[in-house]
């Protein structure tokens, strides 16, 4: 009995730090005699986990921020400054006002390689065009991908994979057939085969129906759905492999002996259990799909010149690293920023919600 | 074990197949006509018709399939449209060498130094080593090849400015030369796996020391360094074997950026340099290969997983 005894009080010592410090608080909650324990939902409990999380709440408020600069800043910054007066040929003045100078495709020949300035928040590049204005579109243009990359991928991924998982048969084998070759296939491979391939004439068509100013991001449709389509076969499987195991619960099982129809099961009792995990993978992916977009920019099969993305700055910038090694920087910085702030959110997520996965 | 061996084939030649015909119906599918580009600007129609016959492209695109994977086979991939009739292999075979190369590198490197590292963290586990080890390690794995090439170009331009140096003390870009213009090519192609190994290895290791059989063979009064590496270690390989194929996809789609950016003439640096050449069939060949690689070494880590671990053929 003594044995037993040490030998648990060994593995508590072994266990670490965290447990002690839940050992020293309870005292204090136990000084509330008569009050009954509050009970706490699985999910609020999840929530309290993801927010003593340190790195992920650091991680969380970096990205409100991001969004904050991306979506709502860039109006502002182009009513910010003075009007320009460019002298373009002698007594020929060009009034320049910011709303111009301060928009992401506005080059000036006049002001190239600029220092950070009052003029320009964070210098400007090789055609003159503002670095803070470009940083920003690139976010926007990132944040936007990811987005219609998700939607994809959860519709998609959730649909086939709730039917796939509850009806089986014939449908099933068609989904894990066609995974099995998704995956066999390199995602980055595919869409790089499918921009380099359908590239031009997709800008081509977004151009003449959206207009001249559509042109530098017309790929990025394509970039969009492609990705996409690499990415929801993934979720479909977690889907699929939540919903078999929720199919053989009992209380799945007790609806459907009282009559409750498949549709009312799927959307009452199996779509509410698999909503964090369709949240952690969602989140997970995302630091994957701003490094493939940035990747396709880079290599010429998104967005074109004028335009502006974090991959196709990187891209640009590279020729002037010698003589302008901080214009890099800044879409690096935003870069990085964003990626480990979506893994690391992500990673929060998946600890919190499922605390089988941190050893 | 030989139901599950046939299983498994069965379904390798369904994914080859997929795999195929997706890349050949991107090209089938992908916009201007070959031809005309061949023949120029001057031709006439039964020229025209003539050199379409001659390449097949005027057969019904099941007939264009089956030759494709016919041909395919055999190593040919067709005529390439830019350089003028030149075979697509012959454009690829010497870059092939280079991206192989650099490829069994860059898989040695992450092992060679992934697992020593997740190892030593397990062992030091919550001691600076540990922490530092890991934090840099997550930083290679979560930084994209695309921003450590310009970092590190940064890097040595810095020395050069700061210490006045002639050139930089390693190549920043190019293949062909000494062995210095290997090393960082090499290891920033590695760094995404590496990080990757080396978290790995620290979770199964420490995962596997908790074991059981781990305690009764330190009780029984083996040295550490048996019960770690004869006892543990051998265990916990278990599960990276099945993460070596994802990560030959790391490398594969790590390597378009790399030869890219660092301008190593392989396979992805032909094949970025075919798209915007609009040489499809080009395209069409390194991707297939490169995948054809994937997909090979995804089986082979799946039949090797099966047989060191019988239970995975019954479930």
């Amino acid at each position: 009995m003594d044995i037993q005894k040490s030998s648990e009080q060994e593995i508590k010592t072994s266990i670490g730090a965290s447990l002690f410090e839940l050992e020293l608080e309870a005292p204090a909650e136990l000084e509330q005699v008569g009050t009954a324990p509050p009970t706490v939902s699985p999910f609020r409990e999840s929530l309290q986990r993801f927010r003593r999380d340190k790195r992920a709440m650091i991680s969380l408020i970096t990205l409100i921020v991001v969004f904050f600069l991306a979506l709502v800043f860039p109006p502002l910054y182009q009513h910010l400054g003075v009007t320009l007066d460019n002298e373009v040929a002698p007594g020929f003045v060009l009034h320049v006002p910011s709303t111009q100078y301060h928009s992401p495709d506005y080059q000036d020949a006049a002001r190239l390689h600029q220092y950070p300035s009052s003029l320009h928040w964070l210098g400007t590049d090789d055609s003159g065009q503002d670095l803070l204005a470009r940083l920003l579109k690139g976010w926007q243009i990132s944040l936007l991908v990811v987005l219609a990359v998700e939607i994809q991928d959860v519709v998609l991924g959730v649909v086939f994979g709730i039917l796939a998982g509850y009806f089986g048969g014939f449908l099933d084998m068609i989904l894990s057939r066609f995974t099995d070759l998704m995956f066999a296939f390199p995602g980055l491979l595919f869409a790089i085969l499918v921009t380099a391939i359908f590239g031009e004439p997709m800008q081509e068509f977004v151009t003449k129906v959206f207009g001249n100013s559509f042109a530098p991001y017309g790929r990025l449709v394509l970039v969009a759905l492609v990705l996409g389509f690499t990415v929801w076969p993934q979720m479909a499987r977690f889907v699929r492999a939540q919903t078999l195991q929720l199919k053989e619960q009992q209380y799945i099982e007790a609806a459907r002996t009282t009559g409750t129809g498949s549709m009312k099961i799927i959307l009452r009792h199996i779509l509410p259990n698999v909503t964090s995990l369709i949240i952690i993978a969602a989140t997970l992916d995302m630091a994957g799909t701003v490094v493939n977009e940035g990747v396709l920019s880079l290599l010429g099969l998104g967005t074109q010149p004028p335009g502006s993305s974090l991959g196709l700055m990187i891209a640009q910038y590279s020729v002037y690293l010698q003589a302008f090694p901080y214009e890099i920087l800044w879409p690096i910085v935003g870069l990085v920023l964003l990626v480990l702030a979506f893994s690391f959110v992500g990673d929060g997520l998946r600890d919190a919600f499922d605390p089988r996965t941190k050893n | 074990m030989l139901q599950f061996f046939i299983k498994r084939i069965i379904g390798l030649i369904f994914v080859l197949l997929g795999v195929t015909f997706i890349t050949f119906i991107m090209g089938y599918f992908a916009p201007g006509d070959p031809i005309t580009t061949l023949l120029g600007l001057h031709n006439t129609p039964e020229q025209h018709a003539k050199l379409a016959h001659t390449f097949g492209l005027d057969l019904p695109w099941y007939q264009q399939y089956w030759n494709f994977i016919t041909h395919a086979l055999r190593g040919d991939f067709g005529l390439s449209y830019e350089s003028l009739g030149r075979r697509v292999t012959d454009v690829i075979a010497p870059s092939l060498l280079v991206s192989v190369q650099l490829g069994l590198m860059a898989f040695a490197l992450q092992l060679l130094v992934g697992i020593p590292v997740g190892i030593i963290a397990a062992l030091r586990r919550n001691t600076w080593i540990d922490t530092t080890s890991m934090g840099t390690m997550l930083f290679m794995f979560a930084l994209p090849t695309f921003v450590l090439i310009p970092l590190y170009q940064l890097l040595m331009i810095f020395f050069v400015q700061r210490f006045n140096l002639d050139g930089p003390p390693l190549p920043t870009s190019g293949w062909e030369g000494g062995p210095e213009y290997k090393i960082m090519p090499v290891v920033i192609l590695a760094a995404a796996g590496m990080g990757y190994f080396a978290r790995l290895t620290r979770t199964v290791m420490l995962e596997v020391l908790s074991q059981d059989y781990v305690r009764t063979a330190r009780s029984k009064g083996l040295q550490e360094r048996v019960v770690v590496y004869i006892h543990a270690l051998r265990n916990a390989m278990l599960p990276l074997l099945t993460v070596i194929g994802p990560s030959l996809a790391f490398i594969v789609t790590g390597a378009f950026v790399v030869e890219t950016v660092m301008a190593v003439p392989g396979i992805g640096f032909i094949s970025v340099n075919s798209i915007s050449t609009r040489d499809w069939p080009i395209v069409q060949a390194t991707v297939l290969l490169l995948a054809l690689a994937v997909v090979v070494m995804n089986f082979v880590t799946d039949i090797l997983y099966s047989v060191v671990d019988p239970r995975i053929r019954i479930s």
